[in-house]
């Protein structure tokens, strides 16, 4: 659904982007991390066919951004890292207008923009000014905005920036929700557990680079190197690191909140090895299990290395 | 033909003219634009009466009707050449400074609908303000003088000028990213449009040649200020002592001419030395005096003065439009641009 290749955007002398690829396929949602200033909303304004990139390329549903940009527009629906409203609209009438310039015909705009507003949860707001809306509000009403054509793919720059929790909580719903309706999403964000739980692949970018993308859990595994356990033992805890030092596949043994934490390499047959030798060595072990890496480790450290 | 009242009447239109009828700034600028321009219909229409309260007769109330006419139009001139610029320098500067630019950009609206959107609202809006001054302008048929059709030649004039001024700020809106520099440059282009090309008219003049078989006429570029037809058609006389050299001047043929406006406007000239052509050495000679309405020589001979001025500005304005509509797109897709050189 979304393809880009090669894309590059200097602007002077800084290189915004060097050569950014990866591609979402349809129905997927996409989390788009990396620090600020890294190129995320670069990559999505080239995207939106808003910015023109110094080289490579970038497609949407099959449509070149530069070389068809009303056919980009038709197809996905974008919602800025930051935008305003217009003075004196209602959130109706603020949708009514989009729609008009979407051209969606007028018998159909009243009923688009009421079941927008039922999707965003703003039913009850749809005759209060737009200026006069929280700025969750107007989050969730340009969210609202982005769907008014029916897009297949959303573009949403940190559309989770400056809401409170409970806020965050209801964008994430929703974009659950748009999932099930088979929409393509890029969404950019700099809260990592929401996108492991949120998104299907990930890409993580750090100045203008892309360090990794994939699937979540691939991307994770092929940036934490190693598997990690998590031993709890009887008072023994120093003993229990003396035995495990020693084995050639740990090679690190830390203490972590009251626990043993062993980095290792290999399968579960040397996991079981490494049980065998504490028990062995009279160590009363109460708890062994493995720790799943995550997303906050693996973009870490993508971003603290060249890889 | 559906396509192109979709390109004209565009959602811009209407949802500027929501947000615009729905602030107290729209009828606070009708109501003090009607009060400024009654007050100077009010004042001139007060002086007249008390100059006339002793002898007034069919022939001083013409004249006092076409002086009434006369300051209105240039006021109303003035007065629009305040409010268009205003109306439209932030059209699209704005939208940038409230980040909802690129909202638009996304939709499927081409730039020049927005702009076309932007432009036709606030083009309304002084036609508005125009037909909101007709009853002043009907006071004028009080004292008679002037004829109807010269009431709508100043309106045309009148309006084509605001729609120039107002497509020059869509071009600063576009042009310039914020609105600050936006307006004053629109500002400025009003003020090299309406004083200062009559200001180019003052320092460089036609010179007049003492050969010409018709009447000097003021350089071209004069025409693009709407005060000169305005006072044409407010007179409806010929232009008389502006835009034509007077003193002393050489000649070509080493011989020289003098000239001086006379009490009428009518220009006034000698020889000076030796006679080339017509008139003789130290004796009055006087060349084609201008008359009428339309320009007696030069690059529009024969052309109403309103007629080359209309033609001027609509020139302008479609150049405007044309480069604001190159300069709006996020992207841009110039012709002299190879096409595809993005791909690797």
């Amino acid at each position: 659904m979304i393809t880009v290749e090669g894309l590059t955007k200097i602007y002077g002398s800084r290189t915004a982007l060097d050569h950014v690829s990866f591609e979402v396929p349809k129905g997927e949602i996409f989390g788009f991390v990396g620090p600020n200033g890294a190129g995320k909303t670069t990559t999505l304004r080239i995207l939106a066919a808003l910015l023109e990139p110094t080289s490579g390329r970038a497609l949407v549903d099959g449509a070149d951004v530069i070389e068809h940009p009303g056919l980009v527009h038709e197809r996905l629906g974008y919602m800025p890292d930051f935008f305003g409203v217009y003075d004196q609209l209602t959130a109706g009438e603020y949708l009514d207008f989009y729609a008009s310039c979407y051209r969606v015909p007028k018998a159909r705009r009243k009923k688009i923009a009421d079941d927008l507003l039922e999707l965003v949860g703003l039913t009850d707001r749809r005759d209060q000014a737009v200026d006069t809306l929280s700025r969750g509000l107007k989050q969730r009403l340009c969210l609202a905005r982005a769907l008014v054509h029916d897009p297949a793919v959303l573009l949403l720059d940190e559309p989770a920036s400056g809401l409170d929790p409970r806020a965050r909580v209801e964008m994430r719903e929703i974009l659950k929700e748009l999932q099930t309706m088979g929409k393509t999403i890029v969404i950019s964000s700099h809260i990592l557990p929401e996108l492991t739980e949120l998104c299907t692949m990930i890409g993580i970018i750090d100045q203008g680079r892309m360090r990794a993308t994939g699937p979540v859990q691939d991307v994770i595994r092929q940036l934490t190197t190693g598997r990690r356990l998590r031993i709890t033992v009887l008072g023994q805890k120093e003993e229990a690191a003396a035995v495990l030092k020693p084995l050639a596949a740990v090679h690190e043994v830390m203490m972590v909140n009251g626990a043993v934490e062993a980095q290792y390499d290999g399968d579960d047959a040397v996991a079981a090895g490494i049980l065998q030798a504490l028990t062995a060595a009279g160590i009363k072990v109460s708890g062994f299990s493995e720790v799943e890496g995550g997303l906050e480790d693996a973009f870490m450290k993508a971003t603290s290395e060249d890889i | 033909m559906n396509r192109i009242a979709i390109a004209l009447w565009n959602p811009i239109v209407s949802k500027e003219y929501r947000s615009r009828m729905r602030t107290w700034r729209s009828p606070l600028a009708m109501t003090v634009y009607i009060l400024l321009l009654g007050g100077v219909g009010w004042a001139i229409f007060s002086s007249t009466a008390s100059t006339a309260r002793n002898s007034f007769n069919g022939a001083q109330a013409a004249n006092y009707g076409q002086i009434l006419f006369l300051w209105l139009v240039l006021f109303q001139m003035v007065l629009l050449a305040f409010i268009t610029p205003a109306l439209t320098a932030g059209a699209v500067s704005s939208e940038r400074e409230r980040q909802t630019i690129d909202l638009l950009f996304v939709t499927k609206l081409p730039a020049f609908s927005i702009l076309w959107g932007k432009l036709l609202a606030s083009m309304s809006f002084v036609i508005l303000l125009l037909l909101l001054s007709v009853p002043i302008f009907s006071l004028v048929f009080l004292f008679g003088g002037i004829e109807l059709d010269q009431v709508l030649t100043a309106f045309l004039v009148t309006a084509v000028a605001a729609l120039t001024l107002g497509i020059i700020g869509l071009a600063c809106s576009t042009a310039f990213k914020r609105t600050l520099p936006a307006t004053v440059a629109a500002y400025g282009a009003a003020f090299i449009l309406l004083a200062g090309s009559l200001l180019f008219g003052l320092l460089f003049p036609t010179n007049i040649d003492p050969n010409a078989t018709r009447a000097p006429a003021p350089p071209a570029v004069t025409y693009l200020s709407p005060i000169l037809p305005l006072v044409v058609i407010g007179t409806n006389g010929p232009v008389n002592g502006y835009g034509v050299r007077n003193g002393i001047y050489p000649m070509a043929q080493g011989g020289g001419m003098a000239c001086s406006a006379g009490p009428n406007g009518a220009q006034s000239c000698y020889m000076t030395t030796v006679p080339i052509g017509k008139g003789a050495f130290g004796q009055p000679f006087n060349p084609p005096q201008p008359s009428g309405t339309t320009i007696p020589s030069g690059l529009f001979s024969g052309w109403q003065y309103w007629q080359a001025t209309v033609t001027m500005q609509l020139i302008i304005s479609l150049v405007a439009l044309i480069l604001s509509a190159v300069l709006l797109p996020p992207i841009r897709h110039l012709p002299w641009r190879r096409r595809g050189q993005v791909t690797t």
